[in-house]
């Protein structure tokens, strides 16, 4: 780490060593040196290279990086959506395989099922866990009071704003009471607004529920507002550049964004993004 | 605002040239058969086949031969049908299914249903199984095909998200991949309709003892052309209305899109 970049007083601190030492917290998500290749037609394309990382029970991680940078793949492997080439992915100290239902998952579109009303998609979940129907509805409805949307319960997906899809489908994410959530550019097809207001819903929503968050985005801001860290990738081959760690204090509000702490916080954020980045780029130059 | 005046004026100029065309060609019809230009024999006027009708239909053979005909199509488009989503989703999510169907099927399919009538005689005569084999051959493929193509391009998220929630196997395939294939085996359902009139037909020239084109055959071994003009007539509207009913169930199915 370059000396200097950052002030003492600033609240962000960097975490220098990679992959970082054992976290206080017991880690329920471990992915060691992970490796995910897909053959294409123009030959094979390495997602993610040798990834490793852990994130603690009950922290919020964010994934940052350039589009096309391995960060759906690296979050899809969590998933048990994409099996490793190399290496593997442990949640709760077991290998991902398959999807488990006790891992969540929100996508950049929203993936309603559009057949259902919105009641009865939050409660797919439950139901397709075996719970009786008077309960997964229940849950549903409770769900629904909590994203605010209770007057479109019977509505259906279609006639739903891009903003209010992607609460229901948090909501359904949640309905299995998910001790992992994954969320891939949740709010990346929403306006300015719309967006703001989801990443305050995010936060306070975070505070009720006691899951494990990996957020994947490719907007600093948003990553620094929610997150206790965060992860930068670098453009392909998927690699993880740094592991920053954001103590800002809690509870936050994306209010915060204009502040000049934050603000200048950013700004080395930004730099260390494009120092490293262009590093990585002059690697990459003499290696060929 | 004159241009609207203007366009309004064509549309119901339109409209009513639409609502007297058919009127129209009849008298022309009837006007051109009475003439003796052509040999009213084999080219009845219009008064002529509606007599016919008539007459088809006051003996009561007319409701025999609906339900003789109908009750084909349907029992023969329902088994075709059936066969051919169950196949489609299975061959369109299992490679190893569609491995071992596939290839067969895409041999099969392009031979005219039409075909296989003189083979279905020699296996099944001149039995209502014959018949039934002839239609549920038509539909299935049609159906089949179609079923199997959309089950591959129902949205991936959708599955994706379904299996981050736990959705056992036999739900994922008999709601999320039907349903999401469903706009697509509309589709083909839509098609297999109109194929099932087809094989209809075959099937019941071949040989039967009921049915609207058995009536059409007989009619014309006793030269009667009035009586076959109006089995064709029946004939055009029965599969118009099964079509048109067909269209608006769709619609009703795929009521989310
Ligand atoms: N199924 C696939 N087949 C082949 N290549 C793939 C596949 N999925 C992803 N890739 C490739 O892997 C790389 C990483 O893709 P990925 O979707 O993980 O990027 P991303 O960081 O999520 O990008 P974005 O921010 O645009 O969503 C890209 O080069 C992409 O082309
Ligand atoms: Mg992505």
């Amino acid at each position: 780490m370059t000396p200097g970049l950052l002030r003492p007083d600033q609240s962000l601190r960097l975490v220098e060593t990679y992959p970082p030492s054992a976290p206080a917290r017991q880690a329920i998500i471990q992915v060691e040196d992970l490796s995910i290749v897909f053959d294409a037609p123009s030959g094979q394309v390495v997602a993610v290279d040798r990834v490793s990382l852990a994130v603690a029970q009950g922290e919020f991680v964010s994934v940052v990086g350039p589009s096309g940078c391995g960060k759906s793949t690296l979050l899809n492997a969590m998933a048990g959506l994409e099996q490793p080439f190399e290496g593997q992915v442990l949640i709760a100290g077991e290998a991902m395989r398959a999807p488990r239902p006790e891992i969540g998952m929100v996508f950049q579109q929203p993936h309603l099922f559009p057949w259902k009303s919105v009641r009865r998609n939050i409660a797919h979940g439950p139901r397709a866990l075996g719970k009786p129907k008077a309960e997964a509805l229940r849950i549903a409805d409770d769900l629904i009071e909590m994203i605010g949307l209770t007057r479109f319960a019977s509505a259906y997906p279609h006639t739903l704003s891009g903003g209010m899809q992607q609460r229901v489908a948090i909501a359904r994410a949640l309905a299995n009471q998910p001790r992992v959530l994954l969320m891939d550019e949740p709010f990346g097809a929403l306006d300015a607004q719309t967006r703001a207001v989801m990443q305050d819903n995010l936060l306070e929503l975070r505070e009720r529920i006691n899951a494990t968050i990996v957020f994947v985005t490719h907007d600093i801001d948003e990553a620094i507002l929610l997150s206790d860290r965060v992860l930068i990738m670098s453009a392909g081959p998927g690699r993880i550049l740094k592991d920053l760690e954001v103590s800002l204090p809690r509870p936050r509000s994306s209010a915060i964004v204009a502040e000049a702490a934050y603000l200048a916080l950013k700004r080395d954020c930004l730099d260390l993004i494009r120092s490293e980045g262009r590093r990585a780029f002059e690697q990459m130059e003499i290696k060929t | 605002m004159r241009i609207g005046r203007r366009s309004s004026a064509s549309a119901r100029l339109s409209i009513l040239v639409a609502v007297l065309s058919v009127p129209a060609f009849t008298g022309v019809w009837e006007l051109v058969a009475r003439s003796g230009i052509v040999n009213a024999v084999l080219f009845p006027p219009p008064s002529t086949v509606a007599v016919a009708i008539l007459e088809w239909v006051r003996s009561g053979q007319f409701f025999a031969d609906l339900m003789a005909s109908l009750s084909r199509v349907a029992a023969g488009f329902a088994i075709g049908a059936a066969g051919g989503i169950v196949l489609g989703v299975l061959t369109g999510r299992f490679r190893l299914v569609s491995s071992l169907l596939s290839p067969l099927f895409h041999i099969l399919r392009p031979i005219p249903p039409v075909a296989f009538v003189p083979i279905v005689i020699l296996w099944f005569g001149l039995s209502e199984t014959g018949k039934l084999f002839l239609v549920v051959w038509g539909v299935f493929f049609t159906v089949w095909l179609a079923t199997h193509i959309g089950v591959q391009k129902v949205d991936r998220g959708l599955i994706r998200a379904a299996q981050m929630l736990g959705t056992p196997q036999p739900q994922m395939l008999w709601e999320i991949v039907l349903l999401g294939a469903l706009p697509y085996i509309t589709v083909g359902l839509r098609t297999a309709v109109s194929i099932s009139f087809y094989t209809l037909v075959a099937a019941e020239l071949a040989g039967a003892f009921a049915g609207i084109v058995y009536r059409i055959e007989i009619a014309q071994q006793n030269m009667q052309t009035g009586q076959v003009m109006g089995g064709l007539a029946a004939l055009g509207l029965l599969s118009f209305v099964a079509d048109r009913s067909f269209a608006i169930l769709a619609e009703r199915a795929v009521w989310w899109r």
